[in-house]
């Protein structure tokens, strides 16, 4: 204990390493604060969006005091949709900036509908949020490195390497006190404003010794790193240079080399063709005779064949069933779009498996519910919830049923889910393996080291 | 460099002479070491690399907007005889075209969209983004030229230059050479010279590709020339910051964690801080909010449908007397179609200044970041760049307001020809040709011209740069004095 409190002093008597220490500290805490401001705002403004919705909604109730058609009260009511931010949100905002936490639908052709975008700053948002992952990827490693870098070259610039090797206790032993506690240093710099933030955004215990988990992890493989490069170097600005040769390259280069080659493999403009073809088959309908569209749709929805039969004027079941004939004309489209955005998701996971950065990033976004699957999972959700719309007003529609207060009042809600995303498992297995690995040569490494 | 390699009797030369010889000294220690040739090697290959890459990809996404276009305007042109105002239910769609050097530096390309559905009454988002589809390392930063350049040239040119002067003091050999008689502002003249120069030609496979560009293009000209200079100069700065502060410090070390310190700052950790404190400072309504806002807006206009609305009845009124008739039956041309026409007009100039309201934020968003332009010369450069690669943030809304403004010709082009060719009569039950819709012009997007963006963008940046380099020249002049003096 006694030397444990001595290797504490050496630690923080260097003006660097406290500085480095107090810095990430202020950092994390910095970025802890402004993850849950982002939620706080994100939050705020689907307040906004419900009290509007409200207003809205209640004014065509209005309209449908006395009853009226049912077929004009589903043109006129847009439902809202949204996507609010998990409890984890905070520490990894992930795609949350970028893409529409919130989508009003209407009972028209939902393809025209789901993919709205935020109105976004873009050049706010190209810049990344300060959140804690990003403070744990890109800054951590830093100020490990900082820490790190003349673990050995330092002693022995100062002359002292040989007297360290001199010591009773073997030398090796000596680098893994030392690692040690710098590691818990650095652990508790970064933990200790994450579980601040954890606490007062309501993770469960369970998410919250994930995240801890993951943050020792990567800064064990980036300690062990550190030990194994700084046992070999001869100066401390070698060990330096080195070291921060490593973090750009695993940290700036391949990961965006990485994207670049997802973007060439997986290419996704499914999207415009898509809104292009919907755009068509709704469209055309227009010109066609009516009877057309009305065979296509019973040809998927057959339940509605024996309701009663068009006649010359406009008619909403014709209007209607055009826009979901529309809507299944692309579904082979959408699923196209689907699949090449998912592949991207998962391509983008794998490359974890060799790259600890992409690792952390994944996991914890997965985790924190803020990547782009979790936003295809909520436009799944909005589909199903446009389907149970479908599933309300056709009855009224396609029965000709007149639509009451009463009908107005039992319109299906949507269901906020609860906001919590899942483990990937093989991220977190991945990220282990790195981290033992790191630390296996960094030990072996310092074994080696002679005075 | 080595003291051996100086002249002896230094003071008899000139200031220049003696400049050149240290400049020639030190580049021949930095060719010497393997570290230098290597790390120099690797950041001109990772340059090539990237400009290749990205200009395949960029030519990739330039394809396939092309075809989207032309696959839209096929699809307008298609269209069946029809009643015009289907015609603007039907809509159109616009893809932003990339500009010829926007591979150089996607700058928010990849956080906008550019496909634009165009219909009437509506305005609709711009849609699909990259990063929208995009796994979150996207959010990574994307290998471009100017990624490299920007962000990690400054840290190749640190680790070449933070030993510069600071080892040489190490060693001893400082203080043989002042005695010798060498000028301080000599020896660090000819350091600063030699550094400038390698950041040069670290930085000469991005400026060649621009170069190269230029020449081809003569429309983006003179803006490839422009960029060539805003990151020539930012590569000298940071190799005069470097080898000032090898000069500032007393030990090699110091200096090399004193400039990676200033990298993290100013190009890692200001540029993504400030964003955050800037949409804190501003807040922005969603998308929702804004679209209800335009929906009430245009309720309290007045309700074409509504035959007492006192707007419509005015209308109403001024239309009969123009005519001179008294019944809208009367009228020569088609009342349904002038009630849109009017609807539309009115509804546009919300679109219109509802956009421009929000541009207003987003300006005084980009005002926050850019007030830390001098302490992070990345972000003048940034900008500068952006501008010039027609991938910034004015270009995008410059897009939108074009699509707006084309929208609103379209749609009441198509409301012309609903007043004029549709009679009254039984208004939903007729039909036009469709050479009329396929004789309306179509979009044409005019990037920003270069005149705006050097006032607007590269004269700021530039002079950031000018203040730098004042102010770096200055501490240097003063570095050298003490040099002089011994005080090391």
């Amino acid at each position: 204990m006694n030397t444990f409190k001595l290797e504490l002093r050496l630690a923080l008597h260097s003006r660097l390493a406290a500085g480095a220490l107090a810095l990430l500290l202020a950092l994390a805490a910095l970025a802890v604060w402004s993850g849950l401001h982002a939620v706080a705002q994100q939050r705020a403004a689907l307040d906004r969006v419900a009290a509007v919705q409200r207003d809205d909604v209640a004014a065509v109730a209005h309209k449908y005091r006395t009853g009226g058609e049912a077929g004009y009260a589903a043109y006129s009511t847009p439902h809202l949709t949204d996507h609010p931010p998990g409890p984890l949100a905070f520490a990894a905002f992930g795609q949350r900036d970028v893409q529409p936490f919130a989508l009003r639908v209407r009972l028209l052709g939902l393809q025209a509908q789901l993919y709205e975008s935020e109105s976004i700053n873009p050049e706010l948002a190209a810049a990344g949020r300060f959140d804690y992952a990003f403070v744990l990827v890109y800054l951590a490693p830093l100020f490990v490195i900082a820490l790190m870098h003349d673990l050995v070259a330092g002693e022995r610039e100062a002359g002292r390497l040989r007297l360290v090797h001199a010591l009773p206790v073997p030398g090796a032993r000596l680098w893994r006190r030392r690692i040690a506690l710098r590691f818990g240093l650095v652990l508790a710099a970064l933990m200790l404003p994450f579980l601040g933030g954890a606490v007062s955004a309501g993770v469960g215990p369970g998410a919250t010794l994930l995240v801890i988990g993951i943050t020792g992890l990567y800064v064990a493989f980036w300690f062990g790193l550190a030990a194994a490069v700084a046992a070999r170097v001869r100066t401390s600005a070698g060990g330096a240079a080195v070291l921060l040769a490593v973090f750009v390259v695993l940290t700036l280069v391949l990961p965006t080399l990485v994207n670049g080659a997802i973007g060439r493999a997986v290419p996704v403009s499914k999207g415009a063709e898509l809104s292009l073809a919907q755009r068509q088959a709704v469209h055309t309908a227009w010109d066609r005779p009516k009877e057309e569209t009305m065979t296509k749709f019973f040809r998927t929805h057959p339940e509605w064949r024996d309701t009663p039969p068009l006649t010359e004027k406009f008619q909403w079941k014709w209007y209607y069933a055009m826009h979901q004939a529309g809507d299944d004309a692309v579904a082979g489209d959408v699923q196209a779009y689907r699949a090449a955005m998912t592949a991207r998701e998962q391509w983008t996971a794998h490359s974890g498996w060799l790259l600890p950065s992409v690792a952390v990033q994944v996991v914890l976004h997965r985790m924190a519910a803020t990547d782009l699957k979790s936003q295809l999972t909520y436009l799944d959700r909005v589909a199903a919830f446009h389907q149970q719309l479908r599933g309300y007003f056709y009855p009224y529609i396609f029965n000709e049923r007149p639509f009451g207060p009463r009908e107005f009042a039992r319109l299906p809600q949507w269901q906020r889910d609860d906001g919590a995303g899942s483990v990937a498992l093989a991220g977190v297995a991945a990220l282990g393996l790195l981290a033992l690995l790191a630390a296996g040569v960094g030990v072996a490494a310092l074994r080696r080291v002679r005075p | 460099m080595s003291a051996v390699a100086l002249p002896v009797a230094a003071a008899a030369r000139s200031f220049p002479a003696l400049a050149w010889t240290v400049c020639r000294a030190e580049w021949r220690a930095l060719r010497r070491s393997a570290v230098a040739v290597t790390a120099g090697l690797l950041l001109v290959v990772l340059t090539i690399a990237a400009t290749l890459v990205s200009h395949e990809q960029m030519r990739a996404v330039e394809a396939e907007r092309a075809h989207l276009q032309h696959e839209a305007d096929e699809q307008w042109n298609a269209q069946p005889d029809r009643h015009p105002h289907r015609v603007v239910h039907y809509g159109h769609y616009i893809f932003r075209p990339v500009s010829p050097l926007a591979f150089f530096d996607f700058g928010v390309d990849p956080y906008t969209g550019h496909t634009l559905y165009l219909e009437g009454h509506r305005q609709n988002s711009a849609n699909f983004s990259e990063a929208g589809q995009s796994s979150v390392l996207l959010r990574f930063g994307q290998l471009t030229p100017a990624f490299v350049v920007q962000t990690l040239a400054p840290l190749v040119i640190a680790f070449l230059a933070f030993g510069s002067v600071a080892r040489e003091r190490e060693r001893g050999q400082l203080r043989l050479l002042v005695a010798q008689g060498l000028p301080g502002g000599a020896l660090l003249a000819g350091k600063l010279a030699s550094h400038a120069a390698v950041a040069l030609l670290l930085a000469a496979p991005a400026l060649a590709a621009l170069a190269v560009i230029g020449a081809l293009d003569a429309a983006v000209r003179w803006h490839a020339l422009w960029m060539m200079a805003g990151y020539a100069a930012y590569v000298v700065l940071w190799a005069l910051a470097a080898v000032l502060v090898s000069a500032a410090v007393p030990r090699a070390r110091d200096a090399l964690l004193a400039l990676v310190g200033c990298w993290i700052v100013t190009v890692i950790l200001l540029p993504r801080v400030l964003p955050d404190v800037a949409a804190s400072q501003v807040p922005r309504p969603t998308r929702i909010e804004t679209e209800v806002a335009i929906h009430k807006e245009v309720a309290a206009l007045g309700d074409s449908h509504d035959p007492n609305d006192p707007h419509f009845a005015e209308f109403r009124r001024k239309v009969l007397a123009k005519y001179g008739v008294a019944r809208v039956e009367d009228l020569p041309v088609n009342y349904g179609g002038l009630v849109i026409e009017e609807g539309e007009r009115l509804t546009s100039e919300l679109f219109v200044r509802h956009m421009h309201e929000e541009f207003g934020r987003q300006e005084a968003q980009a005002g926050i970041v850019g007030a830390a332009q001098l302490a992070s010369p990345v972000l003048a450069l940034r900008r500068l760049s952006n501008a010039l690669a027609g991938s910034d943030r004015a270009s995008h809304e410059r897009f939108l307001l074009e699509g707006e403004a084309y929208r609103y010709r379209m749609v009441q082009a198509l409301n012309r020809l609903h007043v004029n060719e549709v009679r009254y009569e039984g208004d939903r039950d007729q039909r036009i040709g469709s050479h009329f819709w396929r004789a309306l012009p179509r979009f044409v997007h005019e990037p920003i011209g270069l005149s705006t963006i050097v006032q607007r963008h590269v004269r700021p940046a530039l002079t950031v740069f000018a203040l730098w380099l004042a102010g770096l020249v200055g501490g240097a002049w003063w570095l050298a004095r003490r040099l002089e003096r011994g005080a090391f």
